[in-house]
């Protein structure tokens, strides 16, 4: 049973910050952390593994800090997202090399047990150059598992992956989970993370948008207020279409005057939506049912609302 | 020392094409002394031009500069390194068992191939062929440890090393005189200079510092970037493909 | 290139009235959602070659990419132009009446700092289409393989030039602000010109058929600044030889395996000056003048034809 903590973490590389005073506890299980491409997955999942010092804040495994700690790596496997291995290498003795380097009393064994895991076993002697980006995956993950890590950390693993491998991968992990381990993986598709994960941790631009489970955090973005500006060839009847149709709770008309398509004019309408699933799908039919045209419409509150546009965009 | 560590390292330095680029430099070494040899003969004259003129001041540092910064940049470079640091196994381990097969690497291709040559081209100076392959040996050890730190470093390890090898070795060495002080070169020629004795002062085989001092200097020098790419390593950033 | 017409074309994410989103709601239906295509003038294989000639030039002093890939092109070029400025500064300060060095001279002191950067810029101008396969990208233009390879070398050979010329130009300039003799100091800058155009074609050309050899960058800085080094010394070798035994012959063709030598001795046999390799060797007799330029177009030659073989038969799946 191990547990990975962060705790008011930020970290900036020069004038950008990639992480912004994250605190998230990670324990046995399936654990995804969700987030589109530059949230600071990557960063997040460096820090937990030793390779990067938070700029403010502490990671710790089991009260451990990570930074320079090498010992860490005892009861921690990572499968990194970059590709390059030791190419000359076979994949045998890559298995190999990664049980020895652990100091396992029996490493031939180890990365048998690695290998077969993974399903390896029939490529073993071919020359790490010659895998496909599936079978590198898939020997990165062996190479991580040498040990029998109670911490496993995956950054972006299902990435050149077969959906066959991919659910081999999934069943791994699941596993894995159920044996009590730590099981921490990125990614940027909802699907991934949906079907394995216990429990997500959501970021968005450097930030901990969300956390805990994943229908959860669902209900929790569709159930509580929206507020939307938009601006439209005639706010005012569209406001009074809002409310008669009963997707808003409330409508404020601000400025005066028709909207034109460049936006010189002042005019908005400001919107309290009370289910996000439903107005959306409400508001463009409206519309086109009273000849209205949409300028533009755009979420008051930002950083949730492209999170959760992110999450259900299929 | 690691095993798996040295392991991988001597593959990553002789694997592929790199093995060539490495041979060749005391391939054409040996092959000139031989030719010289069938067709001149053997002479002191020549062993001091081709020794102390192409093996020390060009091979030598090309070939721990090759080996040095091979042992460890292409693994930073392309992020592979990351399965030596995910272990528990020290970073000054890592470093020393990396330095060690780099130093092996230019033992067996400068200071052996510098022995045969010598063998090849004196007559009556044994003490100074000795004294050559100890000077390679230690320039060797000491050049392989700063381009290893080098490495850690930067990813320019590569051209730094050859402007501190090339042009500050022998050009700024030759124009400002003390510069000359300040090189592994002239630390390590000191054993040459004093185990060839009277030939070497005949043949202007000449350090600008005394054995002593040149072997502390060497030493220090050795640990000292030995211990700090250790340091280095620890706290390595693997941030930015490309 | 936008055009007037351009501009009148909607622009994408804008509504508009009679679109499909609004006819066809139920039905697939591909959206325009105002991608258009290419109308503009398409340039050919002139501007093209032009295009990779520049980016490949700027490149080599590391404009247009990262801060880091400025840091080195700019170290060597002061290396080899402060020594230039403090000695004419001196010459103006002082009021001498000539340089303390040919411009000859000059080329000849700076060969290793001329590996040294041909040896950093010539990978990144061909490694790293190779590694990354960005080339499948250019010869899936309509461009020949040749036109690359041109492009390539004329750039690089071009960068090698400007690296070799400015300490020259500035040894020039300040000459004649110092008042030396106007006539004299042509004359030898145009030598040192001279020289320096024609070592800049062989380095470049070496380095970059062995950086186009080479996918991994490092390797191939290795590699090219071991080959040129070597060849120098290997000739400084011979020659110290040669002198010993008394043989002018053997130290004069000696001078072939480096590339300085090389070009400084046929350069001063058809120039008919006092002499090669920097004024201190005279050819033994026509022969030995005929054979450095013989091997000095060879070598230039050879490496553009080899680099076109070499891009003959790289592939670009």
């Amino acid at each position: 049973m191990s547990v990975l903590v962060l705790d008011r973490v930020s970290r900036w590389f020069g004038n950008v910050v990639a992480v912004n005073d994250i605190s998230m506890t990670i324990g046995p299980g399936i654990t995804g952390l969700l987030g589109p491409n530059g949230a600071g997955k990557s960063t997040v999942i460096n820090m937990l593994s030793g390779f990067l010092a938070p700029s403010s804040g502490t990671a710790t495994l089991d009260g451990a800090t990570i930074w320079r700690n090498e010992d860490i790596y005892r009861s921690v496997g990572l499968v990194p997202e970059r590709e390059a291995m030791y190419d000359i290498v076979t994949g045998w003795d890559f298995a190999l090399a990664n049980a020895r380097l652990h100091g396992l009393a029996e490493p031939g064994a180890a990365a048998l047990r690695a290998l077969t895991t993974v399903d390896m076993l029939q490529a073993k002697d071919r020359a790490l150059s010659t895998y496909s980006k599936g079978m590198k995956q898939r020997v990165k993950v062996a190479s991580a598992l040498v040990h029998d890590p109670s911490v496993l950390l995956l950054d972006e693993p299902f990435n050149g992956m077969d959906p066959r491998q991919r659910l081999h991968l999934m069943d791994l992990l699941r596993t894995m989970a159920n044996d009590g381990r730590t099981v921490l993986f990125s990614s940027h598709i909802l699907e991934e993370v949906e079907r394995i994960a216990d429990g997500i941790q959501v970021m968005v631009a450097g930030r901990h948008a969300a956390s805990g489970d994943f229908r959860e955090i669902r209900r929790l973005m569709t159930e509580r207020p929206h507020q939307y500006t938009i601006r439209s060839s005639d706010d005012r009847a569209l406001a009074s279409a809002i409310i008669s149709d009963g997707s808003a709770s409330g409508v404020q008309l601000k400025g005066s005057g028709p909207a034109t398509p460049m936006g010189e004019s002042e005019a908005e309408l400001h919107v309290e939506a009370t289910d996000f699933s439903v107005f959306v799908r409400v508001l463009p039919r409206l519309a086109r049912e009273r000849g209205i045209t949409l300028y533009d419409v755009s979420p008051a509150d930002e950083s949730l609302e492209s999170v959760f546009s992110y999450l259900v965009a299929r | 020392m690691n095993p798996v560590v040295a392991q991988l390292t001597l593959r990553g330095l002789l694997g592929r094409r790199r093995v060539f680029v490495l041979a060749a430099l005391p391939v054409l070494l040996l092959l000139f002394s031989l030719v010289l040899r069938l067709t001149i003969g053997p002479s002191e004259d020549l062993l001091e031009s081709i020794i102390g003129g192409l093996a020390l001041a060009t091979m030598l540092p090309l070939l721990a500069l090759i080996a040095g910064t091979g042992a460890i940049g292409p693994e930073i470079d392309d992020g592979s390194i990351m399965y030596l640091m995910a272990k528990p196994v020290s970073r000054h381990l890592i470093i020393r068992s990396k330095l060690l097969v780099a130093t092996v690497v230019v033992l067996v291709f400068a200071s052996f191939p510098v022995f045969v040559s010598g063998l090849l081209l004196t007559q009556t100076s044994m003490a100074l062929v000795f004294g050559y392959t100890l000077s390679t040996a230690l320039a060797g050890i000491a050049y392989c440890a700063v381009f290893l730190l080098l490495s850690v470093i930067t990813r320019n390890a590569v051209i730094i090393g050859l402007i501190y090898a090339i042009v500050w070795e022998t050009i700024v060495g030759t124009f400002v005189p003390g510069a000359k002080t300040l090189s592994i070169m002239q630390w390590s020629l000191a054993f040459a200079e004093k185990a060839g004795g009277d030939q070497a002062v005949r043949l202007g085989v000449q350090s600008e510092v005394s054995p002593v001092l040149g072997g502390i200097l060497l030493l220090v020098v050795t640990v000292l970037a030995t211990w700090y790419a250790g340091v280095r390593l620890r706290t390595l950033r693997l941030a930015g493909e490309e | 290139m936008p055009t007037p017409a351009d501009a009148a074309t909607p622009q994408p994410g804008s509504p508009q009235p009679g679109s499909p989103q609004q006819n066809a709601p139920e039905q697939g239906v591909i959206h325009d959602i105002g991608y258009r295509r290419y109308t503009g003038a398409r340039l050919g294989r002139g501007p093209v070659r032009t295009a990779l000639f520049l980016d490949t030039l700027r490149g080599c002093f590391g404009l247009g990419r990262a801060g880091k890939a400025k840091v080195m092109p700019a170290v060597l070029t002061a290396m080899v132009v402060l020594p230039a400025l403090s000695v004419v500064f001196y010459a103006n300060v002082t009021g001498g009446t000539d340089l303390p060095f040919s411009y000859r001279e000059y080329v000849g002191s700076i060969t290793t700092l001329v590996f040294i950067y041909v040896a950093g810029q010539a990978p990144q101008a061909v490694s790293r289409d190779l590694r990354f396969r960005t080339i499948s990208l250019y010869f899936s233009r309509p461009i020949p393989r040749s036109d690359y390879v041109l492009a390539k070398f004329a750039a690089m050979s071009s960068a090698v030039m400007i690296f070799c010329v400015l300490p020259l130009l500035v040894l020039y300039i300040g000459a004649l602000l110092a008042k030396m003799p106007v006539g004299e100091q042509t004359a030898d800058f145009l030598k040192g010109l001279a020289l320096a155009l024609l070592f800049s074609l062989v380095v470049a050309g070496l380095g970059l058929v062995i950086a186009s050899v080479t996918p991994k960058r490092g390797f191939g800085v290795a590699a090219i600044v071991t080959v040129l080094l070597l060849a120098d010394s290997l000739a400084g070798v011979v020659i110290t030889v040669a002198e010993h035994q008394n043989n002018p012959t053997l130290s004069w063709y000696g001078g072939l395996l480096s590339p300085l030598y090389l070009v400084d001795s046929a350069l001063a046999w058809v120039l008919s000056l006092d002499g090669g390799r920097l004024n201190d060797q005279l050819p033994p007799d026509a022969l030995g003048g005929l054979v450095f330029v013989a091997v000095l177009l060879a070598v230039i030659v050879g490496n553009y034809l080899l680099l076109n073989l070499r891009y003959r038969k790289v592939s670009v799946s």
